[in-house]
C-alpha cells in the first residue's frame, strides 16, 4: 500500500459522515415502509424525499420511481447523464425502477459522479422497495378477503389463484404444506395425495432405496391438479384455519432468501448479513416462521458467525434467539468478502452475555450484571491483512523449528506493527472508536482453536490495554497498533509450541479479535476496576474439607484482573469458595497479611501505560477516592483486621490490607457471583470460568469460557483393575483432577516412626532433611509423604516442620491420616503454605489409610530399599523415620504415576513404565501427546561435554567434573539449569579463577538459551564444587558420584594441555 | 508405642525434677508440683452454619495457683493433646514466677482447625468454652489470653459470655483485649524492652558502659525491633540484624559497622519484619549470609528468632569479644552449645528471664482490668523496668550465691518461689 496510513485515518473522517447519511436515508426508508396505516401512495411519495439527503450532494440530487404505470418524483426532478438506476423486483418480475439524478456535474467516482456506497444503497432500497410491495398486496388481498368474506371460500381461493398466475412454485409448495397438515390432524385420504408431487409416491418405496439413479416423471400438470389437495382441505378444516395457514406459508416462503445466503458456503459475511437485516424488517412486519424454519436458521447462523464446535452449538440454540445475532451484528467489524467468525473468546462471552441476560429477567439479583461494550473483528480479516501487506510467508512459519520461530518473533512484531490494516477494517474501528468514547480499552485475541473443549489457550495469545487517549487519529492510530501486535501473536513462539503439543499445529487457525471496553472509574492519572478477578464453577483448590468442589472458587485482585488470572509467586490473589464464604483460606493476622495483595495494576492514561503499583503506597495517596474502598480493605488493629467502620479507615495512618472482608460479609457479592457461576454452567452444560471486574457500582462479566484445565489437570483416566502389586496405595476423599506422571523418587516420612520420636530437635531434624532432599531430588519428579500436617509449627508432633522452600521442588505434598487409636487427626489440606503450593502447581493429596476400600501399601514403602542415607548421610540417624525410594531401580524399571479424578473421587498411585506422554488422555478430551522436547537436554548434554573438554585441569585444581540432574535425566526443560559437581582440589585463588571462568561461561549460555527458548534465568549453570573430603565421608552432593541411583555422569575433562 | 515418642508433658516433668533435685524438695511437693493441681475436659456442642451439631473437645488445666490466679493462654489447634496443654501450664507456673508476679500457672484449648470454622463458628466455639467452664475460671482464679490461632477477637467473645452468665462487667476475666476494650498499653513494646532492661542490669553489674558497646541481633520481628529501640536510646550501637526473607526462604544479616539507625531501617522493611536487600544496600548495608550475626565482633548478642539457632557447631563462631548473650527467642541455644558458652564465661539471659517482658504486661492488663483504670504507657513501661530489673538481679543473684549457671538459676527461683507459696498456704 504506497498510501500513509495518516493520510488514510484523515480521509476517513469525511467518508464515516458520509456513511452516517447513508444508514439515516435506509432507516427513513424502513421506517416509511413499515409505518402501520400508510397507503402505496403516500408511502411512495415519502421516500422520494428521503433519499436525496442520504446522497453526496443532497442539495442537487432528485429522485423518481416509476412503478407500472404510476411515477413518484421529486419536484425539481429532470432527467441528467448523471444518474444511478436500480430494477424494483417483486416476486422475480421487474416492476418498476427507481432512479437518483444529480442535476450538476461532479468528480468522477465509483460509478460516474457516485460512490461505490451509493451504489449499495440505491439496490438496498429497490430491494426493501420489491418486498413493500408484494407484502402489500398479499396484504390488501387478506384484508379484502376476510371483509367480505360472505361467500367463505373465495377469501383464500382468490390467493391461490393469484399464485396459479404468478408463482406456481409457491402453489406448489403451498399445497405440499397442505397435505403434510392434513396429514397432521390424520386425515387418511390426504396420504393419497402425495403422488400429485412426485411420482416416485407411485412406485414400490423400496425404489427410493434402490442402488441406482431413480427416473423422475415430472408431471406437467400438478399445478392444474393441486385443486384436489384444498378441496380435500376445506372438507375438513374451518375456513380460518386454512387462510391463516395459507397466509403463514405464503409469508415464509419469503424468508427463503435468508435459507439459500446461509446454505451456501460461498457467500460472504456481508450478504449474510444483508439477508438477516432484511429478515429482521420483515419479522418486525410481523412474519412469523415455522419453528422448524427457525431452528434451521437459527442454527446456520450460529455455525456461520459463532461457533462450529458442536458443544458450543448445542449450548448456543437452548439459549440464543436469531434477533440476538442480529444485535451482535452491528457490533461486527469485517470486509465484503469476510467469512469469518467471532472466534472463540468472542463466541464465548456472547454465549454467556445471553444467558445472563435471559437469567436476568427472572431473577432480581442479575439486575446487577452488566457485560462491557464489546465489538468483535472476524476471524478471517487477519487472512486480508496479511495478504494486502504481502506477508504471506508467515504462514508457513509455524513449520520452521522453535528456535528459529523465537529469533523471528521480535522482528515479525516490528513488520506487523509496521503493516496497515484494511481499510474498511480501519472504516469499522472509527464507528466502534465513536461508540466507545475514549474509556481505555482491551484488545483480546479471540483464535478459532481456542474454543476447542479442554484447549488452554489461556495467555497464549496477547491482550493488550491502550489507553484510548488523544485525539481521535490518534486513539484510532494507536488501536490499530494493538491489534496489529495481537495478530502476529498468532506467529509467536509459545502458541505454536503449544499446538505442536497438542498435535494442533496442522489445524487450520483464525484469529479473531475483541475489543471491550475497560470496565474502571478514573482516579488520579490511572483508570482501574475498583477489583476484578477470575472465577471458577468448580473448586479445584480446597482448603478446608468442607468445601465442596462445587463451592466454586474466586480469585480476587484489586484493580485490573491480570494479577488474579496470572499466578506469581510474589503476590497473592484473595480466595474464597463462593458456596462457602464463611470459610476463609487465611484464619491468623499472619496469614492475612502474608497471602494479600502487594501490588495494584492499573492503566495511566497521562503516560497511556499499564502499571504495577505498590499497593500501600497507593492507598495512602488514592486511598480516599478509590472507588467503594470501605468494603475492600480492611484496618490491621492489633492481633487482628477490622472491616473499616463509620468514616472508613484514615488512610494517612491507618495500616490496611487488602480483605475484601466487608464485600463478602456486608453485600451481596458472593451470593450474586455463585448464582452466575451455577446459572453459566447450568445453561452452558459444563463447568465454567468468568472472568469479571467491578467499577464500584455494578458488576460486569469480562469472558465466560468451559472451565480450562492445566495440561497438569485433566481428570485422569483410572484404570479398571489394577494388579495389586502395581497399586502403591489409593485415595478416596477430597481429590481433585490431574495426572503426576513419571515419579522417579518417593520420599516417605513413616507415620509411626515418626510419632515415635522421643526429642523434638530430632523432629526438627526431620524437616531439615527434607529441606535437604528437596535440594538434592530432581524438581517435580519426587513426591513427599508424611504424617498429618506438613508445615506445623509450634506442635511439631503434628507433621513435620517445613517451611515452603523446603518442599518447593517436589511435584506433590501428600498427608496421610493415621488413625490413632479412635482418632483420625484432622488434615492440613497444605494451609500452611496453601496459596504457595496454588501459585506454583505443586499437588496435594490427603490419604486416609484406614477408610474401607482404600489401599495403601506400607511395606512398599518400609520394605523397599531406603537410600536416604546415601543421599544425607548427616541425617543417617533419621533412616527408620525417612525413607526415599528410587521407583526405577526397586521396581525393574517402572515410574510411579498417580492418577487423579474428581468425579470418581478416586486417586491412585501405581507403577509403570516411563510415558512418554504426560498427559493421560482422558476418554471425553480427546488431547495430543506432549512430548518432552528432545532439544533442551540434549543440547546441555553436548555442551556440558564441551565445557568439560575446554576445562585446563590443571590450571584449575580440578579432579572431575561430573554432570547430575535433569540435564544428565534427560529431562531437561527451557528453563532447566544445567547442575555441575566438580570435584576440586586446588587453592583458594584457583577457584576464584575456576569461579570466574565458569561464569563466563554461565552468562553466555544463559543468552544462547534465551535465544533459543526465550527463557533467562541469569546463568545456566548450578555448579556444587566438593573436595576430597566430602567424596571420602560421601557428604553433600559427593554422594552422587558413583551413586547407586540417579549417580552423576562423569565428564570427559580436556586433556592436560600443560 | 506412645511410650517412647516425643512428649512436652514427661519433657516438662524431667525438667521440673531436676530443678526439685537441686532444690531439694521434700517429696511432697515434688509430688504436688509436678501435676497440675486440676484439670477439665470437656465437650463444646456448637451448631454449624449449615445447621448441624459438632461436638468439639475443650481443656483448661489450671497446674498450680498458689501464687495467684492462674494465667495462660487458650490454643485453638486440631491436634490439641491434653499433655500438651499440661506441659504449657506448667511452664507458665515457672514463667510468672521468674519475674515474681502474683499469678498461677494455667493453659487451655480446643481442638479445631480455625481454618475449617466461619468466624460465626469459632464465635459459638468460644462461647461454648466459657460457658462450659464458667463457675471454674474468672478473674480471682484463672484468666485466660490469647495463644495459637486465638486472638483478641476471641477474647471479646469469651469475656461477653462470661458478663453474661455473671451478671456484671469482669474485664480482669480475661487478658490481650484490644486497647480500649480492657487492653493495656505497651504490649507491643514489653517483651523487646523487657529483654533490653536486663541486659541494661546485667552490663551494669558487669561494669560495661553501654554507650560503648556494639550488638549484633539475630531476627528483625517485634521483639528484635523493641530491643533494639531501647538499646538505642540507652546509647548503645546496634551494627548487625538478620532477617528471614520468605520468598527466597532464606536468611540474610544485614551488617553496617559504624552502627545502623533502627527508624531508616523499619523504612524499607515489611509486616513480617523482612528487610528490603537492594534498600538496604542503598543504605549502606552490606549483605552477608543467615550465620554472619552470629560472627560479628560485638560486645552484644541478641538471638530473637528461632530456636536452636546457636549450636555445638556454630558456637565456635562467636567472636571473643562477646560478653552477653540475651535470649529474646524461646530456646535459641541447643545444650552442647551451652556448654560451650558457660566455659568461655560468657553471661547469658535466660530465655525464660529475658523475654518475661510479655507475661508481665498481660499482668498489668488484669490489674488495670480489676481495678478500672488504665494506666499511660509511660506508667506501664516505668513499671515494667522495675519488675524485669528486680528479677534480673533476683537471678543473677541467686546464680552468684549458689554458684550455678544463669539458665538453672532462673528454673530453681521459680520452682523456689511456688514451693514455698504452697508450704505457706499449708498444703505441702
Amino acid at each position: 500500500m504506497t498510501e500513509k496510513p495518516d493520510k488514510t485515518v484523515n480521509n476517513l473522517i469525511d467518508e464515516l459522515k458520509e456513511r452516517a447519511k447513508e444508514l439515516n436515508c435506509l432507516y427513513e426508508v424502513q421506517e416509511t415502509l413499515t409505518q402501520p396505516g400508510i397507503n402505496q401512495d403516500e408511502a411512495l411519495q415519502r421516500i422520494i424525499q428521503v433519499i436525496p439527503p442520504g446522497w453526496q450532494y443532497p442539495e442537487i440530487c432528485v429522485s423518481r420511481i416509476k412503478l407500472g404505470n404510476k411515477t413518484y418524483q421529486s419536484e425539481n426532478y429532470q432527467k441528467t447523464p448523471w444518474v444511478l438506476h436500480s430494477d424494483i423486483i417483486v416476486q422475480d418480475q421487474v416492476e418498476g425502477q427507481i432512479s437518483v439524478n444529480y442535476l450538476e456535474e461532479k468528480p468522477e467516482l465509483h460509478e460516474g459522479p457516485f460512490l461505490r456506497e451509493e451504489r449499495r444503497l440505491i439496490n438496498t432500497v429497490a430491494d426493501q422497495l420489491g418486498n413493500y410491495l408484494l407484502q402489500y398486496r398479499l396484504q390488501d388481498l387478506f384484508n379484502k378477503k376476510a371483509k367480505d368474506s360472505t361467500e367463505p371460500d373465495t377469501g383464500w381461493r382468490v390467493v391461490l389463484s393469484l399464485l396459479k398466475k404468478t408463482d406456481p412454485d409457491l402453489l406448489i409448495t403451498t399445497a405440499r404444506k397442505m397435505v403434510h397438515h392434513l396429514c397432521d390432524h390424520g386425515i387418511k385420504e390426504a396420504e393419497g395425495l402425495w403422488t400429485l408431487f412426485s411420482s416416485a409416491y407411485r412406485e414400490d418405496r423400496d425404489i427410493l432405496e434402490a442402488n441406482f439413479p431413480y427416473q423422475f416423471k415430472v408431471d406437467k400438470e400438478a399445478v392444474g391438479t393441486l385443486d384436489s389437495v384444498f378441496d380435500l382441505a376445506e372438507k375438513y378444516l374451518e375456513q380460518d384455519e386454512i387462510f391463516s395457514s395459507i397466509q403463514q406459508w405464503i409469508r415464509e416462503d419469503q424468508t427463503g432468501f435468508l435459507v439459500n445466503t446461509l446454505v451456501q458456503p460461498g457467500r460472504s459475511l456481508s450478504e449474510i448479513l444483508n439477508a438477516l437485516d432484511r429478515f429482521i424488517l420483515l419479522a418486525e412486519q410481523g412474519l412469523e416462521l415455522s419453528e422448524a424454519r427457525k431452528q434451521s436458521v437459527k442454527m446456520a447462523l450460529i455455525r456461520r458467525l459463532l461457533s462450529t464446535h458442536e458443544s458450543y452449538v448445542q449450548s448456543a440454540k437452548k439459549h440464543i434467539e436469531i434477533q440476538d445475532i442480529h444485535k451482535l451484528s452491528d457490533k461486527m467489524i469485517y470486509q465484503s468478502g469476510s467469512h469469518g467468525k467471532l472466534g472463540g473468546k468472542g463466541a464465548g462471552i456472547f454465549l454467556a452475555m445471553e444467558v445472563i441476560h435471559k437469567a436476568l429477567r427472572n431473577q432480581s439479583l442479575f439486575k446487577k450484571v452488566k457485560t462491557p461494550k464489546t465489538w468483535y473483528i472476524v476471524s478471517d480479516v487477519i487472512f486480508s491483512y496479511i495478504e494486502q501487506n504481502n506477508l504471506e510467508e508467515i504462514i508457513e512459519h509455524k513449520y520452521l523449528n522453535i528456535g528459529e520461530i523465537r529469533q523471528e518473533y521480535p522482528y515479525l512484531i516490528h513488520v506487523f506493527k509496521n503493516a496497515p490494516l484494511p481499510p474498511e477494517i480501519i472504516k469499522g474501528l472509527s464507528v466502534a472508536l465513536d461508540d466507545f468514547g475514549d474509556v481505555p480499552l482491551i484488545v483480546r485475541s479471540s483464535s478459532l482453536l481456542e474454543d476447542q473443549a479442554g484447549m488452554s489457550f489461556a495467555g497464549k495469545y496477547k491482550s493488550l490495554f491502550v489507553s484510548n487517549q488523544g485525539t481521535k487519529e490518534e486513539r484510532l492510530a494507536s488501536l490499530a497498533d494493538a491489534i496489529a501486535e495481537v495478530y502476529a501473536s498468532l506467529f509467536g513462539p509459545d502458541p505454536i509450541e503449544y499446538r505442536y503439543e497438542h498435535q494442533l499445529i496442522d489445524h487450520h487457525e483464525e484469529m479473531g479479535i475483541l475489543i471491550q471496553e475497560v470496565v474502571g472509574q478514573r482516579v488520579g492519572p490511572y483508570y482501574f476496576p475498583a477489583f476484578a478477578g477470575v472465577a471458577f464453577s468448580q473448586n479445584e483448590f480446597r482448603w478446608s474439607g468442607r468445601i465442596k468442589k462445587e463451592d466454586g472458587l474466586v480469585r480476587l485482585v484489586p484493580g485490573l484482573g491480570t494479577r488474579a488470572v496470572d499466578r506469581l509467586t510474589d503476590d497473592y490473589p484473595i480466595m474464597v469458595a463462593p458456596g462457602q464464604p464463611n470459610l476463609r483460606l487465611n484464619s491468623t493476622l499472619e496469614e492475612t497479611l502474608r497471602y494479600s495483595p502487594r501490588k495494584i495494576d492499573v492503566i495511566n492514561l497521562e503516560k497511556g501505560t499499564f502499571e504495577s503499583i505498590n499497593i500501600d503506597q497507593f492507598l495512602k495517596e488514592y486511598g480516599q477516592v478509590y472507588p467503594g474502598v470501605k468494603k475492600l480493605v480492611s484496618v490491621i488493629s492489633e492481633d487482628q483486621t477490622r472491616i473499616p467502620a463509620g468514616l472508613g479507615p484514615d488512610f494517612e495512618n491507618d495500616k490496611l490490607v487488602f480483605t475484601f472482608d466487608g464485600l463478602f460479609t456486608q453485600t451481596e457479592f458472593l451470593s450474586l457471583l455463585r448464582t452466575v457461576l451455577t446459572e453459566l454452567e447450568e445453561k452452558l452444560d459444563h463447568p465454567i470460568d468468568i472472568e469479571f471486574a467491578c467499577d464500584g457500582d455494578d458488576f460486569y462479566l469480562l469472558q465466560c469460557r468451559s472451565q480450562s484445565y492445566g495440561d497438569e489437570n485433566i481428570p485422569a483416566e483410572i484404570p479398571a483393575a489394577i494388579p495389586d502389586d502395581e497399586l502403591i496405595f489409593s485415595a478416596s476423599r477430597y481429590i481433585t483432577n490431574g495426572t503426576i506422571p513419571n515419579i522417579s523418587h518417593i520420599v516417605y516420612v513413616d507415620p509411626t516412626a515418626y510419632n515415635q520420636i522421643s526429642t523434638r530437635e530430632e523432629m526438627l531434624d526431620v524437616g531439615r532433611a527434607i529441606g535437604r532432599l528437596n535440594q538434592i531430588l530432581t524438581k517435580r519428579r519426587f513426591i513427599l509423604m508424611g504424617p498429618g500436617r506438613w508445615g506445623s509449627r509450634g506442635d511439631i508432633k503434628l507433621g513435620v516442620n517445613v517451611t515452603y522452600s523446603d518442599i518447593s521442588n517436589t511435584a506433590a505434598l501428600i498427608e496421610i491420616a493415621q488413625k490413632k487409636g479412635e482418632y483420625t487427626p484432622d488434615l492440613s489440606f497444605g494451609t500452611h503454605f496453601f496459596q504457595d503450593l496454588v501459585e506454583s502447581s505443586i499437588r496435594y493429596l490427603p490419604i486416609y489409610p484406614h477408610h474401607k476400600g482404600v489401599r495403601f501399601n506400607r511395606e512398599f514403602f518400609t520394605q523397599t530399599k531406603n537410600i536416604f542415607q546415601e543421599l544425607v548421610p548427616d541425617y543417617a540417624h533419621l533412616e527408620d523415620t525417612i525413607h526415599v525410594i528410587d521407583v526405577k531401580t526397586s521396581s525393574q524399571g517402572s515410574l510411579l504415576h498417580i492418577l487423579m479424578n474428581a468425579e470418581k473421587n478416586l486417586a491412585v498411585a501405581i507403577l509403570d513404565e516411563e510415558k512418554k506422554t504426560l498427559v493421560t488422555p482422558s476418554p471425553t478430551l480427546k488431547r495430543g501427546d506432549r512430548r518432552i522436547r528432545e532439544d533442551h537436554w540434549r543440547w546441555r548434554f553436548q555442551t556440558a561435554e564441551q565445557l568439560a573438554a575446554n576445562l585446563d585441569p590443571a590450571r584449575f585444581g580440578v579432579q572431575g567434573i561430573y554432570l547430575f540432574g535433569s540435564t544428565k535425566n534427560a529431562t531437561a526443560g527451557p528453563q532447566s539449569d544445567i547442575d555441575l559437581i566438580i570435584h576440586f582440589t586446588g587453592t583458594e585463588k584457583q577457584k576464584e579463577d575456576l569461579k570466574l571462568w565458569l561464569e563466563g561461561w554461565s552468562l553466555s549460555l544463559d543468552e544462547i538459551n534465551r535465544r533459543r527458548t526465550g527463557y533467562t534465568t541469569g546463568g545456566l549453570l548450578n555448579v556444587i564444587f566438593v573436595s576430597d573430603e566430602d567424596i571420602k565421608n560421601r557428604t553433600s552432593y559427593a554422594v552422587k558420584i558413583g551413586a547407586t541411583t540417579d549417580a552423576a555422569f562423569p565428564l570427559p575433562l580436556g586433556t592436560d594441555k600443560g | 508405642m506412645s511410650d517412647s515418642s516425643y512428649n512436652p508433658y514427661t519433657m516438662a516433668q524431667k525438667q521440673f525434677d531436676n530443678a526439685a533435685e537441686l532444690l531439694d524438695l521434700d517429696q511432697a511437693t515434688r509430688d504436688f508440683l509436678r501435676v497440675p493441681m486440676r484439670e477439665y475436659q470437656f465437650s463444646i456442642p456448637v451448631r454449624m452454619d449449615d445447621g448441624s451439631i459438632k461436638v468439639f473437645r475443650g481443656f483448661r488445666v489450671q497446674h498450680n495457683d498458689a501464687r495467684g490466679p492462674s494465667k495462660g493462654g487458650i490454643r485453638f489447634h486440631p491436634q490439641e493433646t491434653i499433655n500438651t496443654v499440661r506441659a504449657l501450664s506448667m511452664w507458665m507456673t515457672w514463667k510468672c514466677a521468674v519475674v515474681d508476679i502474683p499469678l498461677g500457672g494455667g493453659k487451655g484449648g480446643v481442638i479445631c482447625d480455625p481454618h475449617n470454622l466461619s468466624l460465626n463458628e469459632q464465635e459459638r466455639l468460644c462461647r461454648g468454652w466459657v460457658r462450659c467452664l464458667a463457675k471454674n475460671v474468672g478473674p480471682l482464679s484463672d484468666v485466660p489470653a490469647p495463644d495459637v490461632m486465638t486472638n483478641s477477637q476471641h477474647m471479646l467473645w469469651m469475656l461477653d459470655e462470661y458478663e453474661t452468665i455473671h451478671g456484671g462487667k469482669y474485664p480482669g476475666f480475661i487478658t490481650g483485649k484490644p486497647v480500649g476494650m480492657g487492653g493495656s498499653l505497651g504490649r507491643t513494646e514489653a517483651t523487646g524492652y523487657g529483654v533490653m532492661i536486663t541486659v541494661r542490669e546485667a552490663m551494669k553489674e558487669l561494669g560495661i558502659d553501654i554507650q560503648k558497646t556494639t550488638a549484633s541481633f539475630q531476627g528483625f520481628g517485634n521483639v528484635s525491633q523493641y530491643a533494639i529501640e531501647l538499646y538505642q536510646q540507652m546509647g548503645g550501637t546496634p551494627i548487625c540484624v538478620s532477617c528471614w526473607i520468605q520468598k527466597e526462604g532464606k536468611a540474610y544479616s544485614f551488617v553496617k559497622k559504624d552502627g545502623f539507625d533502627l527508624e531508616r531501617l523499619r523504612e524499607i522493611t515489611n509486616h513480617f519484619g523482612e528487610i528490603d536487600k537492594e534498600k538496604a544496600q542503598d543504605q549502606g548495608f552490606e549483605v552477608l549470609d543467615s550465620g554472619a550475626w552470629l560472627e560479628q565482633d560485638v560486645d552484644l548478642l541478641v538471638p530473637a528468632a528461632l530456636e536452636n539457632q546457636i549450636t555445638g557447631e556454630s558456637v565456635p563462631r562467636i567472636s571473643k569479644q562477646v560478653k552477653i548473650i540475651a535470649e529474646g527467642a524461646n530456646g535459641p541455644t541447643t545444650p552442647e552449645a551451652d556448654e560451650v558458652i558457660k566455659e568461655r564465661g560468657i553471661l547469658v539471659i535466660p530465655d525464660f528471664l529475658a523475654n518475661a517482658g510479655g507475661v508481665t504486661c498481660s499482668y498489668f492488663e488484669q490489674v488495670q482490668s480489676n481495678q478500672n483504670y488504665f494506666w499511660a504507657k509511660e506508667e506501664i513501661l516505668g513499671k515494667l523496668d522495675l519488675k524485669m530489673t528486680d528479677a534480673y538481679l533476683a537471678v543473677s543473684k541467686f546464680a552468684k550465691t549458689n554458684k550455678i549457671y544463669m539458665r538453672d538459676a532462673a528454673y530453681m527461683i521459680s520452682v523456689e518461689r511456688v514451693s514455698k507459696a504452697c508450704q505457706a498456704r499449708g498444703w505441702v
